[in-house]
């Protein structure tokens, strides 16, 4: 046991350094420079800056420079805003981002839970066709869409949350709920065809014909089984609200990581981007790794080894 | 089980006859898995509407445009931001009025109708929207197939030849697999020039393992298959193994991949175009479509309805397409 | 688990508290309370006056902070932290005298401040280093080859209260371009206290202006509360300023309408329906968009078909409907409305409109350039990246060349702004399109940008006619004469056609009309709150 952290941990650092090299000489084929409104800077000037910022250095001397901090847990400096650490940026932008993510994912799972078991049960009703209806609507429509509806008749039509800003706990809700309508989706269908192989299995035929009341019978042999299964999706539903924070962030001014790259991204701030790639490709890894033990512990059918299963 | 207890004797069993040279036959032919498929594909009625919706789209994305004698890149001033209108669906809203009521057709002295209005270029967003169609199923195709490409082959060569090959293919999939592709994206578009190329490369770079994942799955879950020890102990050829009982298994789900990795990539182009990484104009896809709709989604929503609907129906027609797919192909769901 | 904590802990907002006091607030704003709620587009990217260089850190800095001169509410310059200024004989020494004024730490303000930020500009490398040449301070443009060391830059604190700087060459702008940020003064013992927190924070920078920076919630919110200790604080009336960032105009929109904030500017799509509004109006800025030619390119190298393109196009119909933004056709290269002559002329009133001519003409022109180059068409590309709805306004071009010349056909490139950039300095494109926001109010800040070899040229515009006009502009100190010869540097660059202005920006805003005296510059800062007040209904 104590091998196999040892292992799974070591290839995670592994990637995430591969990661790290990847994405920094994948940053050196940018245009541009990565000082904001270049516009009014004179070549010498240019020059200067980049001196200052030691840019003129030899590409694999930066790299060198770059891991040698990073391996001291230091991110750099920004350069669309002067002087500010990199921590001290991402530690800002991550709270606001995992709160809304997190809320999703649980409003998210619970909901979707909801409507697959509905569904499951009633298979081929309309209360189905209705689920599945809503669920694949969710999956279809792009959430900015459901976020700007939602922002217009909530916020501002109904007056009933804020329609944007980030001044309270009431203006986490609707950022999280546009977050969560992909999550509601996934899971929704995830559970559905989940719970619809169960219903085919030999021992709930077997419970039914023992004469367990039908409730018994749904909750602790159907749902149990089924929900088991919800723990692989994890690793996708994360990357899935990762993507949501992008433009979610946006539309109601969160101020959060995923607005932070996409910005970042556009004006070439080459040490934000770094330490936000990190962030997401450690939190991603982090979930594949939780999901694998989680899994191993829910379903003793999985025995973790060297190796995990797909 | 509930039979009464029968005591069971050995004069119940006969032996069945031989018929020499059919035991080393197996029955059926793929044609009859692809015919068997079909046939509970057609039971599904949603898979199926799914097909059909696609099959329409497909061709309106293709003949859609010509519908109309208006180009999608032909611009005139004094026929911009015109509401919807359409002859006889007047009772639907397509009555060419805007958000205040007032028919802006009669208000400007307009006999022609766009059936979905005009953009602020005075273009016909009927032919824009069949036209985005068309890249956009365009874009999703290519790279789902340039996915599927290479995800079949890094795939089966990594379970085919197994051992340190595999193990290393692996290590490289473990490590791909950790990068956020979002992130990949967005730096490959940024790097190539944008453009449909751009777009359908970025995609592809992260999108391929996916489908290398299940293919190699696949092939080595069933490598493992008792039916197939059997079959080879029976002598079977090696390449009846692949056509007969490889194909067909690992096919469908490669497919049933395929089904979802079109909308996805459809998905995925619309939100790098509404973070401003998208085609070069005056080219559009429904991802710049619905970006420019959602800018002035307030007072001209039907800049953003149209080509809403249009992405919400492909995608779930490829969704539903993709269930049934999976429920007809996927020999445990058989019922 | 990780997670929970994280959420715990890690939110950026306060208590309900907060929230609860900041809805009152905006109660107070609707009844009249000296409360002013705004928006910007982005954070504050540096609160480091030796390091700002975006409109947004202006604003903030202009507001909070004050230099010798300021800009007044005519956007003149007036004297500031200097309550006089001697200037010498032959024009070349500047006698400062500063006022009685304290920092918010209540150190005085002295000539040493002055002379400490300036130096320490040429120190921390700051993106405007070359405002102090354009300012003619003496030995500017050595320190920035580096042959001279920053000492001896031309400021010199004569006493705690006196300062004289030393310039090159007389300048008659010196009282504007001192407004400019840049020249703001820094407490020496309080920066160097800081060390490398300086200005990261509010509490990290002190204050010598009309505002105080009270809260910086990065990427959030800031808010300005008034500056009891400000020299002139019996002028200043508004208690406090809040201001939010919120990315997205349509986001903007629906704040306005739920009450939250004061002013915004509008998308060209929500313009028809809110230009009867009392709240609209429309409002011409002083950016400039235009064409870069590449005049080493063999077509566009050619001076009739840049004009035939220039002409080829409808831009009134473009500001209109396209762009529909309070925007304004431009038809040279000093925009409406920003500067004027020593008699009070408007300059575009002056010179008029160049190379506004009819697509026949355009047609003629492009005939000519075709048969002096040899070629029956042309293919150009027309490289934009997505700002301001540029991508619009290539759209319309492309459709518009190729539709009144059809010997033209057009390649949109979309690219990314940093990328643009890069292509523009690299000369590595055929036609671009570009803007150009002024840093001070005088003609010259877009006159100066087309001499042979000049860091804004980019695009191998040469003419020696030109540069030495512009030379003997740099050096005239009489107002009226000089007015005249920036007037005939703009003719003589359209008689070349050298470039094709597009349009003028302009901004539809929607500002609640009980706020009054909220002044907006065509340039360095957005904003001055300092005039501004909230009248009751």
């Amino acid at each position: 046991m104590k091998g196999y952290f040892a292992k799974r941990l070591g290839y995670m650092l592994i990637t995430l350094f591969v990661i790290v090299s990847i994405t920094f000489f994948l940053m050196q084929l940018l245009p541009g420079t990565p000082f904001t409104d270049p516009e009014k800077l004179s070549e010498q000037q240019l020059e200067l800056m980049n001196e200052k910022y030691g840019l003129n250095q030899p590409v694999a001397i930066q790299y060198v420079n770059y891991v040698r901090s990073l391996v001291t847990g230091d991110l750099g400096i920004s350069y669309q805003y002067e002087g500010r650490s990199v921590n001290e940026i991402l530690s800002e932008r991550i709270g606001p981002s995992a709160l809304i993510g997190f809320q999703a994912l649980v409003f998210g799972a619970l909901a979707g839970l909801a409507l697959g078991i509905i569904s499951a049960l009633h298979h081929n009703s309309f209360l189905d066709y209705g689920s599945v209806t809503i669920a694949v609507l969710g999956m279809s429509i792009p959430s900015f869409v459901f976020a700007a509806l939602m922002q217009y008749f909530i916020g501002v039509k109904l007056g009933w949350l804020p329609a944007a800003l980030w001044q309270g706990y009431e203006y986490t809700i609707m950022p999280s709920l546009a977050l969560s309508v992909t999550v509601i989706a996934t899971v929704a269908r995830f559970i559905r065809t989940e719970m619809l192989e169960v219903l085919g299995q030999d021992y709930i035929l077997t419970a039914r014909a023992k004469g367990i009341s039908e409730k018994a019978v749904v909750f602790r042999h159907i749902v149990r089984n089924a929900i088991i299964p919800v723990v692989t999706m994890l690793g996708p539903l994360a990357v899935a609200i990762m993507t949501g924070t992008l433009v979610i962030e946006k539309i109601f001014s969160v101020p959060g990581l995923g607005e932070q790259f996409t910005k970042s991204v556009l004006v070439n701030d080459y040490s934000v981007i770094m330490g936000v790639t990190l962030m997401y490709s450690a939190l991603f890894i982090g979930v594949v790794f939780i999901v694998d033990i989680l899994y191993g512990v829910i379903d003793p059918r999985i025995s973790i080894k060297g190796e995990h299963k797909l | 089980m509930s039979l009464p207890k029968q005591e069971i004797t050995k004069d119940l069993f006969v032996h069945a006859p031989l018929e020499s040279g059919k035991s080393e036959e197996l029955p059926g032919t793929p044609v009859t898995f692809w015919s068997e498929a079909w046939r509970r594909l057609k039971k599904n009625r949603g898979a199926f509407l799914g097909l059909i919706t696609i099959i329409l789209f497909s061709v309106m994305a293709l003949i859609g445009p010509f519908l109309t004698e208006n180009s999608y890149m032909d611009q005139d001033l004094a026929l911009s931001n015109l509401p919807p209108k359409a002859a006889g669906l007047e009772w639907l809203g397509f009555d060419g009025s805007d958000v205040n009521g007032i028919d802006q057709y009669a208000a400007r002295g307009i006999n022609e109708s766009f059936w979905f209005g005009t953009d602020e270029f005075g273009r016909d967003l009927w032919t824009r929207v069949w036209k985005a169609t068309q890249i956009s199923l365009f874009i999703a195709i290519i790279a789902a197939l340039l996915d599927l490409i290479i995800g079949v082959v890094y795939g089966g060569i990594s379970a085919f030849y197994g051992g340190r090959v595999d193990n290393v293919m692996q290590r490289i999939i473990e490590v791909l697999i950790g990068i956020p592709n979002l992130i990949v994206i967005i730096l490959f578009i940024l790097i190539l020039e944008p453009g449909i190329t751009s777009i359908i490369l970025a995609m592809v770079i992260t999108g391929w393992v996916g489908m290398a994942r299940v293919v190699r799955g696949q092939i080595l879950q069933l490598k493992g298959q008792e039916y197939i020890l059997a079959a080879r102990t029976l002598g079977t050829s090696n390449s009846k193994l692949i056509w007969r009982h490889l194909v067909p298994n690992v096919m469908g789900s490669i497919i049933i991949t395929l089904m979802f990795t079109i909308p996805t990539a459809i998905f995925f182009e619309a939100f790098l175009s509404f973070i401003g990484l998208g085609l070069q104009p005056p080219l559009a896809s429904l991802g710049v479509l619905i970006e420019d709709g959602y800018k002035s989604m307030r007072f001209f929503s039907y800049k953003l309805i149209f080509p809403a609907i249009v992405i919400s129906v492909i995608m779930i027609s490829f969704n539903l397409l993709g269930d049934g797919l999976r429920d007809a192909l996927d020999p445990k769901m058989r019922k | 688990m990780a997670m929970v904590v994280l959420v715990l802990t890690g939110c950026n907002f306060d208590s309900a508290k907060e929230t609860d006091s900041n809805s009152n607030k905006n109660k107070e704003t609707s009844e009249g309370k000296q409360v002013l709620n705004m928006v910007e587009a982005s954070e504050i990217p540096t609160m480091d006056s030796a390091h700002a260089h975006d409109n947004v850190s202006f604003t903030v800095l202009s507001n909070v902070n004050e230099g010798l001169y300021r800009l007044g509410k005519e956007h003149k310059p007036e004297l500031a932290m200097a309550s006089d200024d001697q200037i010498s004989e032959d024009g070349l020494v500047h006698t400062f005298t500063l006022r009685d004024a304290n920092w918010s730490n209540g150190e005085p303000v002295t000539a040493a401040d002055f002379v400490y930020a300036w130096q320490r500009v040429f120190k921390e490398t700051g993106h405007y280093a070359s405002m102090f040449e354009t300012a003619s301070i003496l030995n500017a443009t050595e320190i920035l080859e580096g042959k001279k060391p920053v000492e001896e830059l031309g400021v010199k604190a004569l006493d705690e209260k006196t300062l004289e700087v030393t310039l090159a060459k007389p300048a008659p702008l010196l009282g504007q371009l001192l407004t400019f940020p840049t020249f703001l003064p820094q407490n020496q013992k309080f920066v160097e206290s800081q060390g490398k927190k300086y200005a990261l924070e509010a509490s990290n920078v002190i204050y010598n202006g009309p505002f105080m920076l009270s809260e910086w919630k990065h990427d959030t919110s800031w808010k300005y509360k008034k500056n009891p200790d400000y020299w002139d604080a019996d002028n200043v009336t508004l208690a406090e300023i809040n201001v939010f960032v919120v990315k997205e105009a349509a986001t903007q929109l629906n704040l306005y309408e739920t009450k939250e904030v004061d002013s915004i500017n509008l998308s060209s799509a929500s313009v028809d329906q809110y230009q009867d509004n009392k709240d609209f109006m429309s409002i011409a800025d002083s950016e400039i968009f235009f064409l870069r030619f590449n005049h080493n390119h063999k077509a566009l190298g050619n001076e009739n078909i840049r004009r035939a393109i220039d002409m080829s196009w409808d831009k009134k119909a473009h500001v209109e409907t396209i762009l529909n933004n309070g925007s304004l056709p431009l038809y040279g290269l000093v925009p409406k409305d920003f500067s004027s002559s020593p008699d009070g002329k408007g300059f575009r009133e002056l010179n008029g409109d160049f190379n506004h001519g009819t697509i026949k003409e355009a047609q003629k022109y492009l005939a000519k350039g075709l048969e002096e180059i040899g070629q029956d068409s042309v293919k150009v590309t027309l490289t934009v990246s997505a700002v301001e709805g540029n991508d619009k306004t290539a759209e319309y071009l492309k459709s518009q060349i190729e539709k009144n010349l059809p010997e033209l056909s057009v390649d949109i490139k979309l690219v990314p702004v940093e990328q643009r950039y890069e292509l523009e300095s690299a000369k590595e494109y055929d036609m671009v399109i570009s803007a150009w926001g002024p840093d001070y109010i005088d003609p010259m800040t877009y006159i100066g940008m087309w001499v042979t070899d000049g860091s804004a040229n980019r695009m191998d515009y040469s003419n020696t006619d030109y540069d030495a006009l512009v030379e003997k502009i740099n050096n005239e100190n009489d107002p009226a004469k000089r007015y005249q010869m920036m007037l005939d540097a703009e003719k003589m660059l359209f008689e070349d056609a050298a470039i094709a202005p597009l349009y003028q920006r302009g901004l539809a805003v929607l500002q609640r009309s009980n706020i009054k005296g909220l002044v907006r510059h065509p340039s360095g800062p957005d904003f001055s709150f300092k005039w501004t007040r909230i009248e009751g209904k």
